[in-house]
């Protein structure tokens, strides 16, 4: 059983071996990709939860990211206010929007969910954007630096990895819960849910406000990472990276949205440093990943692992196999 | 404040709703029968408006010059539409709307970057065409005939897809579809060729609206998201896939902003999502739309 | 079994290979050239500007490598993007700053990208010289020793403009404002309300439009503006917009009933055509006809030689830039960061756009502003403008004293 245990989970022991290791071999801006990377994953793996597992996809993510960034900076820089208590209160105000927001939101189901969120996301936006005094609209706020500890890249490139790691455990926990196949019985037949007594509403509600938490506690940790926040960053276009990110990695598979994101960051960061054209080469890379890898990257993986082990049982597989 | 101010606000909302309707119309018939969020519909939008310049510039003809860049640069889009549907939806449609929604949005991103590598992201305008250069009275007031042609042409388009949805064959296919596709495929008409159709036309229209729109503005890089969420906002308020339901979407979008702009400038924009939060609310597939079984 | 193996192995091997990929490019041997990072948006309406910018950069760095470099050293550019996202600027100069190792920075585009840059390059104590976003912030609100401003600040600016527009219509009181809805429009009609009420006491602003950036479509704002009826309009807008708000306010009758000022540089009145507006007030920040000096002339016919165009102001600027940098580079004889910016303070530099010198305090170049009447002219196939003033940095730079005020408020410590 243990034995079997590691077998499942090598991988995992490698990646937090080479996310440990990793300051000590790539260079500083490479660390900062990766530190980036982190992040948005952690953004991403918040959007499937609701997307992959909820079966909703949310395009006003970006207004909890946002908002968590911006409760950060500015408890920071205005009150200058302890940096660990302002990355709860990030978490917290994205997670009390994300309630109110949820509350109207899970009342729909597809196109028309993702459009109200698009819709609430957009308002949220132009709050921040419009409210100049408070907010500092278009400028955003600067300045936002982390404890003196936190401040190498180093440091907080391992706070970023503790955080990333509590969130992966924590999400693996929640999907695979009572709670978390409750989620994907909906997902798969929401009227037999109901019909079982389940009150389909409060569960989606109650995922909605853990998306919008963790999507605040990214946001939250980006602000102090780059030291600025921007209504950029609740913005529609932003809600667009963690959708593209779960459906190029795979939004069936606990891990898809970790590789899109992967694969997005380090491509974009270094296409970048050669042209501008990064929006055409982004565009092709989705629709070659939609067209030639259904699924996702992860997900088209997982599946052909899947029929070759299915293969193997069957007796031409094994004659196949055989040496 | 005295009425004919009030009247002159009222008609720059019009004028607002007008363009937006143009644009918005062909996103909302594309959706309400593909049930196919068009995200790059403002891409085609911009390419539209691109292409006019270009064809207008070319054709150095001062009188009949733009009316023939529109037409024009209309059919060309309906050929990329035509282009984009048969290589790129149509092998979508057995897939999850989600797919179909990033590929076009990976198309925004595509058409991006084709319009900064052609244009090279400079602003562009074409002149007023005759005879709109100059304005008309109303009430003492003067009124850009620009605008004027925007509305009638808007008014025009509604008409038209008034008579194609409701007065006609293909219109009784359009509506049955966008009830229920089984049935209508059940009857022996091939749906594929009615998806490929309807986009075709949704996307002459996105590049109609961006040829009109070129002498009204200016052409620019980054019309294309400028325009298409205030193009969700007009369908949504609305009902997406309902003809009425945009016009009334439209309206209610440049009334609002163009009312808002006077009273309270500072959140004109904001009071447009809102409107659209508040009807998304109470209910959810909009004023005129039906709700999705 | 075996399988499992192997896929583990190859899945070692990709990590491997990603890991060299990325790895330290360990530390290369003293540097024989002088890096700039160029970092500038190529999206939306940044895009046309940062090319004309990156246009002005590559002449001046070409001339100055023909002519043997600088300390004997050539200079090499390294353009980045911003995507005019503060975020993927904030990566891009990290970028610059420690994979290219950049030794100055030139640009970006919006102003809030700069201010978003600016914390980043003055942890790393970089040096950056900004030539197009303009915001007083960079060097006043948020003042950092790492920046230098050649383009005219927003304080600046507004303030010239002001000057001009009262000039022309000293009897005006009533006023409207219509600037795009950020950092730069916000600042400019601060500095004009200021200013307008110094030189009219009795001034009133009756209306403030802010339109988002990149709108298109003005006509509310415009009969919202025409219905308040006031004495002249204030503007901020500026390239596509501005193109749009004129061809939709001239059927109004607009420009004939009320004296408008805005910013009609060489690209706008380009795109308008014969639709640009004779008699309306410009300002500007140096395109070619606004100081047609032999220095710019020869300038001028280079770059059009090269490109087809003339040169506008944000070409210009990028040029001047670089010659600022070399210019300081040789007082201080090293390329050091801290020993550049102490040449750089009191620097005096011959320009495109004639003399000035940075301001030791706080690093704003003393540039002209620009202002005219949009006007035809037989040389050229486009509107140009006529009856120009060019008012001297130092009539308008916001004071020391001013300065340390807004320090006061603000905790700069200098």
């Amino acid at each position: 059983m243990q034995a079997g245990w590691l077998k499942q989970a090598w991988w995992l022991i490698l990646a937090a071996v080479v996310g440990i290791l990793a300051p000590h071999i790539i260079s500083e801006f490479y660390l900062m990709i990766l530190g980036e990377a982190l992040i948005m994953s952690i953004f991403a793996l918040a959007f499937n939860l609701l997307f992959g597992y909820m079966g909703q996809l949310s395009f006003g993510q970006a207004a909890f990211y946002g908002l968590g960034g911006y409760t950060v900076a500015m408890l920071l820089t205005k009150l200058q206010f302890n940096f660990w208590l302002s990355l709860v209160a990030g978490i917290l105000v994205a997670g009390i929007v994300g309630l109110i927001v949820g509350y109207f939101c899970v009342k729909l189901r597809g196109i028309y969910f993702a459009i109200l969120t698009l819709a609430f996301g957009q308002l949220l936006f132009v709050i921040i954007y419009k409210w100049h005094d408070f907010t500092g609209g278009d400028d955003g706020i600067q300045g936002v630096f982390p404890p003196e500890a936190l401040k190498a890249p180093i440091s907080y490139y391992y706070f970023i990895l503790i955080v990333f790691a509590a969130s992966v455990y924590l999400l693996w926990k929640v999907v695979n819960s009572p709670f978390g196949y409750v989620l994907k019985a909906m997902r798969e037949n929401p009227e037999r849910t109901e019909f079982l007594g389940i009150n389909i509403a409060r569960y989606q509600l109650m995922a909605f406000v853990m998306a919008a938490a963790l999507s605040g506690l990214a946001g939250a940790l980006w602000a102090p990472f780059y030291r600025s926040v921007a209504p950029f960053h609740l913005m529609w276009v932003k809600s667009g990276e963690p959708v593209m990110a779960t459906i190029l990695g795979g939004s069936t598979t606990f891990f898809g949205p970790v590789v899109g994101t992967f694969l997005m960051t380090f491509l974009h960061a270094y296409v970048l440093g050669f042209t501008y054209f990064w929006p055409v080469i982004m565009g092709s890379f989705i629709l070659v990943v939609i067209f030639l890898l259904p699924g996702g990257i992860l997900g088209f993986a997982q599946e052909k692992l899947r029929e070759r082990s299915f293969k193997a049982m069957t007796p031409e597989g094994r004659d196949q196999d055989a040496p | 404040m005295s009425l004919d101010v009030l009247f002159n606000q009222f008609m720059s909302g019009i004028a607002r709703g007008a363009l937006l309707f143009l644009v918005a119309s062909g996103l909302s018939l594309t959706f309400g029968v593909l049930r196919v969020l068009n995200f790059s519909h403002g891409s085609l939008y911009m390419l539209g408006a691109f292409l006019c310049y270009s064809i207008w510039a070319h054709l150095l003809l001062p009188a009949l010059g733009f009316y023939l860049a529109t037409i024009l640069s209309a059919l060309i889009m309906g050929a990329a539409g035509l282009l984009i549907e048969l290589f790129l939806l149509r092998r979508l449609y057995n897939r999850g709307w989600p797919e179909q929604l990033l590929a076009t949005y990976a198309l925004i991103l595509i058409i991006t970057d084709l319009v900064k590598w052609r244009w090279g992201g400079e602003f562009l305008s074409i002149p007023r065409p005759k005879p709109f250069t100059g304005a008309i009275f109303l009430f003492d007031f003067p009124f850009p005939a620009y605008n004027l042609f925007v509305i009638g042409l808007g008014a025009a388009l509604a008409v038209f897809l008034w008579w194609l949805v409701y007065r006609t064959r293909l219109g009784d296919i359009i509506r049955a579809a966008a009830h229920d596709r089984e049935m209508v495929s059940a009857l022996g008409i091939p749906i594929p060729w009615l998806f490929t159709w309807i986009f075709v036309l949704g996307s002459v229209i996105a590049g109609l609206s961006g040829a009109v729109a070129a002498p009204f503005g200016s052409v620019a890089l980054g019309m294309d998201i400028e325009i298409i969420v205030e193009c969700f906002a007009v369908v949504v308020i609305g009902g997406m896939g309902s003809l009425p339901g945009t016009l009334l979407g439209a309206f209610v979008v440049g009334q609002v902003y163009s009312f808002g702009i006077m009273y309270k400038p500072e959140l004109a924009l904001a009071f447009i999502f809102m409107v659209m939060a508040i009807v998304l609310i109470i209910r959810p597939w909009g004023i005129f739309g039906r709700p999705e079984r | 079994m075996k399988r499992r193996v192997s896929k583990g192995g190859l899945a070692l091997f990709a990590l491997a290979s990603v890991l060299v990929a990325f790895a330290q490019p360990g530390l290369l041997s003293a540097q024989d050239t002088i890096k700039l990072g160029a970092i500038w948006g190529f999206a939306g309406p940044c895009h046309m500007l940062s090319e004309s910018a990156v246009k002005g950069i590559k002449i001046a760095v070409e001339e100055i490598n023909a002519g043997g470099g600088v300390l004997g050293k050539k200079l090499e550019l390294i353009v980045r993007d911003t995507e005019m996202k503060v975020d993927v600027g904030a990566r891009e100069v990290k970028d610059l700053i420690l994979r290219e190792k950049v030794n100055f920075l030139e640009g970006p585009c919006s102003s809030g990208v700069a201010l978003a840059l600016q914390v980043i390059h003055s942890e790393y104590k970089v040096l950056r010289i900004t030539t197009m976003a303009n915001t007083e912030a960079q060097v006043v609100d948020k003042f950092s020793p790492y920046v230098v401003q050649i383009v005219p600040n927003t304080y600046m600016e507004a303030i010239a403009a002001t000057r001009y527009l009262h000039k022309r219509y000293p009897k005006a009181k009533k006023f409207c404002t219509i600037a795009p809805d950020y950092e730069f429009g916000r600042r400019e009609e601060a500095a004009f309300a200021e200013e307008i009420k110094r030189l009219v006491p009795e001034a009133e602003i009756v209306y403030e439009a802010w339109p988002k950036p990149g709108e298109k479509d003005f006509t509310s704002f415009i009969t919202a503006i025409m219905a308040k009826k006031p004495d002249a309009v204030h503007s901020s807008l500026f390239g596509g917009d501005l193109v749009a708000f004129t061809k939709q306010a001239a059927p109004y009758g607009f420009f004939e009933k009320i004296p408008f000022m805005a910013l009609y540089d060489l690209p706008v009145l380009l795109a308008l055509g014969a639709d640009a507006p004779d008699g309306v007030m410009g300002f500007g920040r140096g395109c070619f006809f606004m100081d047609p000096n032999p220095k710019m002339m020869e300038f001028a016919e280079k770059y059009r030689q090269l490109h087809g165009v003339y040169p506008d102001s944000w070409a210009v600027q990028g040029y001047d830039g670089v010659c600022l940098l070399k210019a300081a580079i040789e007082k201080a004889k090293s390329t050091s960061t801290e020993e550049v910016i102490k040449a750089m303070e009191g620097l005096s530099l011959d320009s495109l756009r004639g003399k000035f010198s940075i301001r030791a305090l706080d690093h704003m170049g003393t540039v002209p502003c620009y202002q005219g009447v949009i006007a035809k002219d037989p040389k050229y196939p486009f509107k140009i403008w006529k009856d120009i003033s060019r008012i001297p940095g130092e009539e308008v730079i916001r004071s020391e004293e001013g300065v340390r005020e807004v320090w006061k408020k603000t905790g700069v410590v200098r």
